[in-house]
């Protein structure tokens, strides 16, 4: 009943970053980690940005440390910003180089947000990379100002430690992240060896193999689930996973008391604090 | 993208490491005669900034600029931290940034 109407590879596609089902399961050469890493949200530097794209050969997507560049994150100060009706765009200059961003102007929420920002502001910026014509552009999502300056520290070294959890201590634990044993403790083909790949799309909303737990950590853990940093509202969560209100809150109970996932702003937003 | 000409996280022991080129530093400020500052590094060192300060300058000032002698930076852009900010965080990620994490920033 669910799996026939709710396609998750389909409905999360993010702009055909995320692959299919089809071709995670055609395509043997599609490694564990990739399938994984797809959920994920990369602080980055420019650096490690310009490092891999050049390594890329000018690919569409490409990797850093072995993770899928999709959304990341950098914190850094704007320059050349300029404003136009459709769009803004500006260079951010985090202090190991700088890149062109450009944030679309759709609605009056995204004009208020650009609005406030100047050059020589300090931001953090949630977007996507973008290649096009051997360009490499970032497709802004949110951007804020910084008003408290230690978050640009904060955000170094978190950079640091995402590079070293990437490149040292993920293959340490051999190809699959306790996140995944933690977030999948209830379902038995996770706890397969690393050399069967964690097929986390496949399957994951099969009916009657999962409660609606697992489907609403699953729906959190999801890209498009984290791209507002308020998360998702649970009428939302409701109405994607066509569960009724009830049922879904009394799970969504359990599992922020099992501090699996997290109220944001209000009561009825909620986020999974594996993706923070 | 550009990455030729970034700005490396300095105290007032890395500064001594890269005259020349870009560096950015926090400094707590000490004294401010005319176009000088003086600040206090992450290092808890003294460091002198010259350039146009921008007016009031808060307790703690990020610099970017030149870094023109070993104890010196020529600042370009200055920016107000506030009056709290977490100097020993900052003079760990200098160090890292400096040290074995150097190719994620340089």
């Amino acid at each position: 009943m669910y799996g026939s109407q709710f396609d998750g590879g389909a409905a999360f596609s993010g702009g055909g970053f995320m692959p299919s089902q089809t071709t995670q399961a055609a395509d043997p050469s599609f490694s564990s980690s990739k399938n994984r890493e797809i959920q994920s949200l990369l602080p980055l530097t420019v650096k490690q940005i310009k490092e891999a794209f050049l390594l890329s050969d000018d690919k569409s997507n490409f990797t850093i440390d072995g993770v899928d560049v999709n959304n990341v994150t950098l914190v850094g100060m704007v320059c050349n910003r300029t404003g136009r009706i459709t769009d803004v765009t500006f260079i951010l200059d985090d202090g190991t180089g700088r890149i062109e961003c450009n944030k679309w102007v759709q609605e009056l929420v995204d004009s208020n947000e650009v609005e406030g920002i100047l050059d020589g502001m300090y931001v953090r910026i949630h977007g996507h990379l973008k290649g096009f014509m051997g360009k490499r552009t970032l497709n802004v999502f949110s951007i804020r100002p910084i008003t408290d300056f230690n978050e640009i520290a904060s955000h170094f070294i978190d950079c640091i430690y995402v590079h070293l959890y990437n490149t040292r201590l993920r293959k340490l634990q051999g190809g699959v992240t306790t996140q995944q044993q933690m977030a999948n403790s209830t379902s038995t083909p996770m706890k397969g060896s690393p050399a069967a790949p964690p097929h986390q799309f496949s399957g994951q909303y099969n009916v009657g193999q999962k409660n609606i737990e697992q489907m609403v950590l699953d729906f959190l853990q999801l890209p498009s689930s984290n791209a507002d940093e308020k998360g998702v509202h649970c009428d939302v969560i409701a109405r994607q996973l066509r569960v009724s209100m009830d049922k879904l809150m009394s799970s969504i109970q359990n599992l922020v008391e099992e501090g699996l996932i997290y109220s944001t702003t209000d009561d009825f937003h909620f986020k999974s604090t594996i993706n923070g | 993208m550009d990455t030729s000409n970034p700005a490396v996280f300095v105290n007032a022991e890395l500064l001594r490491l890269y005259v020349g080129p870009r560096v950015r530093a926090v400094i707590q400020v000490l004294r401010s005669d005319g176009g000088v500052v003086t600040g206090q590094s992450t290092d808890d060192n003294q460091i002198l900034v010259k350039g146009s300060p921008p007016s009031p300058l808060s307790k703690f000032v990020e610099v970017v600029g030149i870094a023109d002698s070993e104890k010196s930076i020529h600042a370009e852009i200055w920016t107000n931290f506030g009056d709290t900010f977490e100097t020993h965080t900052y003079n760990q990620l200098c160090q890292l940034a400096n040290g074995e994490f150097k190719h994620l920033f340089l």
